[in-house]
């Protein structure tokens, strides 16, 4: 089975992968363009979602073979991002992280992602809008039925000029949820 | 100033007294939950983070593999670390029966 889903928080994503296995699957694979692929099976699964950047080569082996040493399974993805998914059965020891310390350490990491997509987004944006107007200039000189003609003929145009922004804006919300949890556990 | 480490959480304290003897990853958890008496059981990512992060501080150094499993040890720099921490905590014991003494007068 395959589904087809975008997620802009990684816990979203966490408790949404969660409801799906509860429904009797393991997940198999996860492409960045979000396609989660699963399979039918008989036993309880749980996943937990890590966000770990620039892990290569004796890196990249190292982390995963503490996990693995847990009994976590790592489930390919390709890492556009870094974000890491970890399936194991449901047992009594089902989390990654067993104090608050590290827990407060991986929304950082979060911050740190959604800052610096945000800032890519909101260059690009700057870029994009610097020599070039949301709509054609000569649209505000026409008049009567030509102007709204043009006018819903260029909308879809603009909002796909807007995209950059609106991503800004969800990089921004993903930023301040991990922001919020990270001052939670820091605080208490 | 004082290291940003300090003084050591719970988690890095456990790992830093198992690795007076070289052990894995995952032998470390297991040693933990045995010193701690079940009462602290680490977690990978926890595990991992923690073992990054002293490494990187030059606490704890790999001394070898065991299959593709590193092994790690305590450095002299972490065992210094183990010294400020355990005066600190011996300090803060003999305030506990400093104040014990004071209720029965």
């Amino acid at each position: 089975m395959k589904k087809f889903k975008v997620f802009f928080n990684i816990e979203k994503e966490e408790q949404w992968l969660n409801k799906q296995l509860e429904k009797g699957y393991r997940c198999t694979h996860v492409s960045s363009l979000g396609i989660y692929t699963f399979e039918k099976t008989d036993k309880s699964y749980v996943l937990r979602l890590d966000y770990q950047e620039r892990l290569t080569g004796e890196k990249l082996e190292e982390y995963k073979g503490v996990y693995e040493d847990f009994g976590w399974c790592y489930i390919k993805s390709t890492p556009l991002n870094g974000v890491r998914y970890w399936q194991k059965e449901n047992d009594h020891r089902n989390e990654i992280f067993s104090d608050r310390e590290s827990k407060a350490n991986y929304y950082k990491r979060l911050m740190q992602y959604s800052f610096w997509l945000g800032t890519m987004c909101l260059t690009f944006a700057f870029l994009l809008y610097s020599d070039t107007e949301l709509y054609h200039e000569s649209i505000w000189r026409m008049e009567g039925s030509l102007f709204w003609k043009a006018f819903i003929f260029e909308t879809p145009f603009a909002l796909l000029k807007l995209t950059p922004l609106l991503l800004v804006g969800l990089f921004s919300s993903s930023y301040y949820t991990a922001y919020k949890q990270h001052r939670a556990l820091k605080e208490t | 100033m004082k290291h940003k480490l300090l003084p050591l959480s719970e988690t890095m304290h456990y790992i830093l007294l198992a690795l007076r003897e070289p052990l894995h990853g995952y032998a470390v958890m297991q040693k933990t939950e045995e010193m701690s008496s079940g009462t602290v059981i680490l977690a990978a990512g926890t595990l991992y983070g923690a073992i990054e992060n002293m490494s990187k501080h030059d606490w704890i150094e790999p001394v070898g593999h065991s299959g593709r499993r590193k092994i790690y040890m305590i450095t002299a720099e972490g065992r210094r670390i183990l010294k400020v921490e355990q005066d600190r905590l011996l300090h803060i014991l003999s305030l506990y029966e400093g104040s014990e003494s004071n209720e029965k007068v």
